[in-house]
């Protein structure tokens, strides 16, 4: 059998292609996994002297577990919140001729074109001054400031790809506009509601600069642990917690990897 | 009745607006106010005076990096964007999606591991004797380490938006262009990339912007030493100085570099 040398090359050069794809992408990442197990771990080796689960056992059995609670805990109020202040508010901006539409459009879309981190600090005089500051409910107001941001322009896109004429059959047949917004719009719109819910969960799960602001230090969420420990040179902790963050992310990748479009996602340009 | 539906949509609209107008614009122009401000409440330019006096290399320095961040991303992507245009390859295309999901401070700390005097990048090019662990170069705690953390975070958008302009081009451009031998390479910086770049200079900007106001990357693998970028010294001038005064002069500083992409978000909703 000849093999064509032309097409192995190509194979060759195909692979080789892939390596460094899977070198470029994982290699940060593997040292998070190299150094999650690294019990023993000085210059000059290249790999770590001992191997084990050391620190994934003292760091379940710390404050980590507590800040994993209270990410979930804010991140699940971030998001019923935010479905029930933006879902209703998208459907009456895709319907409705709202005054000055265009002006609480912009509203909603200039915070993602500013630098965060200036407007926050002020948030957060403003949020103490209302002794919310290092609490609970002041975190998750801050979150919802950039939740709420993105959800309104995705709920306004899901309500305006549902057809009307439903609605205006039943709207005919004598029904008002809230029944039709809760028995015919809303059923048609779950699935953009999960999927954005979803995409609002993961944002508050992973958000820092607004947390590391208001809710230090006080309100530690997973993010900012990380953080901490990193900075404190406690890189197995630091790398145990930053694989622990990656979960959700790499799974909410999986599920909706064939829905991901680049106007869905400009929020995650930011965490 | 009518009256009473008017006041249920309503009922919703205002938490929603209030809190971006209580949390986002107001402290926005609080900033922007306090900028002029000095301790006493005085309307004053000191602050200003203050941050050209302090601060103008680092703006330097981070336009710096998010310029050449940039480079790096465009480089990259329209490349790689116009080989999974020609060729396609679906499980690449997958693996690039995955620095999107992971969050910045994981990109900064697994950074700061990976490209550390003694990490992983450095053992492994010492591996095959490239450079001597004895006196290792460092890209962490380095504006090559900024930028590097930078643009493997933004390769996942890039490719997502370059990829989708590609794949609007349709594909009788691509196949006149095959008629006439072009390979990979001439089909996509002579037929892909020209008709997409409008939408090229969009996503540059926005990713610049995002760059820009970049703070968890910098903070964690930024050299505690030397310029830093501006969020570092935003975060810094609060935290350790307690002066806003001139963190709200740097801030509208930053505004006033982001207003490119402020300018082109405002035109989508105009033309809408």
């Amino acid at each position: 059998m000849k093999v064509n040398p032309g097409a192995m090359g190509r194979a060759t050069v195909k692979i080789a292609f892939l390596a460094l794809v899977l070198f470029v992408i994982f290699g940060p990442l593997s040292s998070l996994a190299i150094w999650s197990v690294a019990e023993k771990w000085y210059w000059p080796y290249a790999l770590p002297q001992q191997v084990g689960l050391f620190y994934w056992g003292r760091v379940l059995g710390s404050d980590l577990m507590r800040s994993l609670q209270l990410g979930f805990f804010i991140a699940t109020a971030v998001t019923m919140l935010t479905l029930l202040c933006t879902v209703p508010v998208g459907y009456a901006l895709a319907r409705f001729d709202v005054l000055f539409k265009s002006v609480i459009m912009m509203l909603f879309l200039l915070p993602q074109a500013f630098p965060q981190l200036p407007v926050f600090a002020n948030a957060a005089v403003l949020l103490y001054k209302f002794d919310l500051g290092a609490t609970i409910p002041g975190v998750v107001l801050i979150h919802m400031v950039g939740s709420l941001v993105y959800a309104v322009w995705i709920m306004t896109a899901v309500f305006k790809s549902i057809p009307v004429e439903m609605e205006e059959a039943a709207i005919n047949l004598g029904a008002s506009r809230i029944k039709t917004f809760l028995t015919i719009a809303l059923p048609l719109a779950v699935p953009g509601i999960v999927a954005s819910s979803l995409l609002v969960f993961l944002y508050s799960l992973d958000e820092f600069t607004g947390t590391l602001l208001i809710g230090a230090p006080f309100v530690v969420t997973l993010p900012v642990f990380m953080y901490n420990a990193s900075m404190g040179y406690e890189l197995q902790v630091a790398s145990i917690t930053a694989l622990l963050l990656m979960i959700p992310g790499m799974v909410l990748l999986v599920l909706l990897e064939r829905y991901l479009k680049a106007e869905y996602l400009s929020m995650f340009g930011r965490i | 009745m009518r009256r009473l539906e008017n006041a249920f949509w309503f009922a919703f609209a205002v938490p929603t607006l209030g809190i971006v107008l209580v949390l986002f614009f107001a402290p926005f122009l609080y900033s922007a106010l306090g900028s002029f401000q000095s301790k006493s409440g005085q309307l004053t330019l000191d602050n200003y005076a203050l941050v050209a006096r302090l601060y103008t290399k680092d703006v330097l320095y981070t336009v710096g990096i998010a310029t050449f961040s940039l480079a790096i991303v465009l480089f990259i992507g329209i490349l790689l964007c116009g080989y999974l245009r020609v060729y396609g390859n679906k499980l690449v295309e997958f693996l690039f999606k995955i620095p999107l999901f992971v969050p910045f401070v994981v990109v900064g700390h697994a950074m700061r591991v990976f490209l550390a005097p003694h990490g992983i990048l450095n053992s492994m090019v010492a591996q095959i004797g490239l450079i001597n662990l004895d006196n290792p170069p460092s890209l962490a705690y380095s504006w090559l380490g900024i930028s590097l953390a930078l643009a493997w975070k933004n390769m996942a958008m890039a490719v997502l938006l370059i990829l989708g302009a590609f794949r609007s081009v349709h594909e009788t451009y691509l196949e006149a262009a095959r008629n006439f031998g072009a390979g990979a390479i001439r089909q996509t910086l002579d037929v892909l990339l020209p008709m997409s770049a409008s939408s090229l200079a969009v996503a540059s900007v926005l990713m610049f912007t995002s760059m820009l106001a970049s703070f968890s990357i910098p903070l964690m693998i930024g050299g505690g030493k030397g310029a830093q970028m501006t969020m570092i010294d935003v975060y810094y001038r609060i935290t350790y100085q307690g002066d806003y005064g001139a963190a709200n002069a740097l801030g509208v500083v930053s505004y006033l570099l982001a207003s490119g992409a402020a300018i082109y978000y405002l035109r989508t909703v105009t033309r809408k």
